[in-house]
């Protein structure tokens, strides 16, 4: 049986994995759902450019827009805040789950970005998601960080969002 | 001959059983057991007693007389249970070799708990302390504090005995009832630290103490204290252990501080069914030794022991104590040394089983399972029960989760094997496996919620890849704390 987690393979019968301690669920593979590849045309989503303020101090939060969405979302962002989509059989976990606002459909990776809290500014990174993180239309390269200002738009897949800092 | 167990359950079969049928159930059991199929310790000594209950049973004379013995039983006796649970109930045969688990849980019988029949056990104690040159200050004063509260947790009903050692053996206190408590506290205080450690002159001093006294209806324990490394005497401690488990004695480790050999003193105890501890600092020294001692007043059945024999192409892979004592167990042994039934608490024991490709539908037996003890509020101390334990193998297996217990407690002893195939990758020179495998359970520790000892392993991890060895601390500590998390998923266990 092989290790989902590390590939490492085990005996059959085996409930945790020897090498990384994991445990070994038979029906795991099968109920993994995978990241939807997305074939899409860029023109669809135009990019617009207003520039707000880059400062984001220590009392500041995120109002955070996403298009179709009924309310906006206040966010706290901690240190590091990892956008993704829940999947209970991933390892790992996002800080903010997308799933409810449709994040299956629009193609948004189990992890797909993070935004990180600096001394005076907010980053966003992709975090080699499967169909991109674009800020201002514009696709950022994966774990390289860009900072996030007043009324930035960032897109997650296809799913679009508007973010606002408040203080 | 006497026999010490009920040969009929031995064999499985009823009192009033006839001849043929005696042999027949024999002759079933012995294909599974018999020393031509099956190499397994534990199925040598399990021939051995079917043997003996098929030659009483089937000699008229013997039968009768051993029929009549159970007349005059008294119904009032106690008994412990086995009970036994695997990982899965049905198995789907496979083109390779496939593991199982089973749990096996010895309780004691829930009348003990009642009024009547509570009764403290009584204590054969000898304690073996190091006073060498190293646990001079702190270390042997806090130990005379942990010796005096002992003394006062004894009655005059108890047999108590102290040896201290160095380079050479002390008996400060010859084995005696325990009556004029302050005359012996006395003699714990003159203790003065010098010298080297040699652990097999202390040992063997503190059992020749312990034996004076040495009694089937007492629980015949040894305490070992020592902080430093015993050179070129462990052999003949190993063999002396060995010789003490027969007689009825069991022997406790506790290593102080970072220089003792824990590998020594975890084999030494795990030999006679006693526990091995590492007590990281001089202040819990008095705390541990003392619920040490007090667990040993509140015991049903000493001497507990499980053979087991699986099938003869089935192989016992590795066994593991989970409670009261989380310990690894020799399965090289054939009746495996389990140390004592508490009143309170259930020994349960995890056993891996490899099982062989292309397995035949049906159901069929896995192993048998004998367990057995001295329980101490009996005439006739001696008890055996049996469980032989089958599964269906079958082309559709029933989707279910392995039982939570074993799960739970899998999960924890993982964390422990991580941190022994760490170390097998180190003795092997290969030190990026090492720090990998550190790296792993650093992160599962985290996960479970355990940060303190994640860091520890981090911290071990960074060592290894600089040093390539990990430090006598970290190495002690992942290893004795990993077993503690253990005991942690086995006490709900317990308390179910």
């Amino acid at each position: 049986m092989i290790c989902p987690y590390c590939g490492y393979r085990n005996r059959p019968g085996f409930l945790y994995c020897e090498e990384c301690g994991q445990r070994l669920a038979e029906s795991l593979s099968s109920t993994t759902v995978p990241t939807r590849e997305l074939d899409f045309d860029t023109d669809e989503f135009a990019s617009r450019s207003t520039w707000g303020t880059a400062r984001f101090d220590q009392q500041s939060f995120i109002i955070l827009h996403i298009r179709d969405a009924d309310d906006p979302i206040t966010l706290q962002p901690q240190q590091r805040t990892v956008l993704g989509r829940q999947d209970t059989t991933s390892p790992q976990q996002p800080d903010f789950d997308l799933t409810p606002y449709g994040a299956l459909e629009k193609g948004v990776s189990r992890i797909h970005a993070a935004i990180s809290r600096n001394d005076d500014t907010l980053t966003i990174v992709d975090m080699s998601s499967a169909n991109g993180t674009h800020l201002n239309g514009q696709r950022l390269i994966p774990d390289q960080p860009r900072v996030l200002r007043d009324g930035d738009e960032i897109r997650l897949g296809k799913l679009i969002a508007h973010i606002y800092f408040k203080t | 001959m006497p026999v010490d167990f009920d040969p009929y359950i031995i064999l499985g079969i009823s009192p009033d059983a006839p001849a043929d049928e005696i042999k027949a159930a024999y002759r079933r059991i012995a294909r599974r057991l018999h020393p031509d199929v099956n190499r397994a310790p534990g199925a040598g000594v399990q021939f051995q007693d079917i043997t003996v209950a098929h030659d009483l049973l089937t000699d008229a004379m013997q039968r009768r007389r051993y029929d009549d013995s159970q007349q005059s039983k008294d119904p009032n006796n106690l008994y412990f249970s086995l009970r036994v649970m695997p990982s899965k109930r049905s198995i789907m045969p496979l083109s390779e070799p496939q593991v199982l688990y089973l749990l096996a849980e010895i309780l004691p019988d829930p009348r003990a708990q009642e009024g009547q029949h509570k009764r403290e056990s009584r204590l054969n104690l000898t304690l073996v302390l190091d006073h060498s040159n190293s646990m001079s200050g702190t270390r042997l004063d806090r130990v005379k504090v942990a010796a005096h509260q002992i003394i006062d947790q004894l009655t005059p009903e108890d047999v108590f005995s102290v040896v201290s050692f160095n380079d050479h053996a002390e008996v400060v206190i010859p084995a005696t009832t325990v009556t004029e408590k302050s005359a012996l506290k006395a003699r714990i205080s003159l203790m003065m630290a010098s010298g080297g450690t040699e652990i097999y002159k202390g040992l063997a001093a503190g059992v020749e103490q312990n034996r004076k006294y040495l009694a089937p209806r007492l629980v015949n324990h040894v305490i070992l204290l020592t902080d430093g490394n015993t050179y070129g005497d462990q052999d003949r401690c190993l063999a002396l252990a060995r010789e003490v488990t027969r007689e009825g004695i069991s022997i406790s480790a506790m290593g102080l501080g970072q220089e003792w050999n824990d590998k020594f003193l975890d084999e030494l105890a795990s030999l006679t069914g006693g526990s091995s501890a590492y007590i990281n600092s001089t202040n819990s020294v008095v705390k541990f030794l003392n619920d040490h001692v007090r667990n040993l007043s509140n015991i049903f059945a000493e001497r507990a022991h499980l053979s087991i024999a699986p099938d003869p192409d089935i192989r016992l892979e590795s066994a593991f104590k989970l409670s009261p004592n989380p310990q690894p167990l020799s399965v090289d042994e054939g009746n495996i040394p389990l140390g004592s039934l508490q009143l309170n608490r259930t020994i349960s024991v995890l056993l891996q089983f490899e099982m062989p490709a292309e397995l035949q539908f049906g159901f069929r037996s896995i192993a048998r399972l004998v367990a057995s003890g001295d329980v101490l509020a009996n005439r006739l101390q001696k008890y055996q029960v049996l469980s032989d334990f089958s599964v269906e193998i079958t082309p559709e297996p029933q989707q279910e989760d392995p039982p939570a217990a074993i799960l739970d407690a899998l999960g924890k002893l993982t964390l422990y094997r991580m941190q022994e195939r760490a170390q097998e990758a180190l003795e092997n020179g290969d030190v990026r496996e090492a720090t990998r495998r550190l790296e792993n359970l650093a992160t599962r520790l985290l996960e479970l919620g355990e940060p303190e000892l994640a860091q520890q392993a981090r911290a071990e991890a960074q060592q290894v890849a600089y040093t390539y060895n990990l430090t006598d601390k970290g190495r002690k500590a992942l290893k004795y704390q990993t077993r503690t998390l253990i005991l942690g998923a086995s006490v709900e266990i317990g308390d179910e």
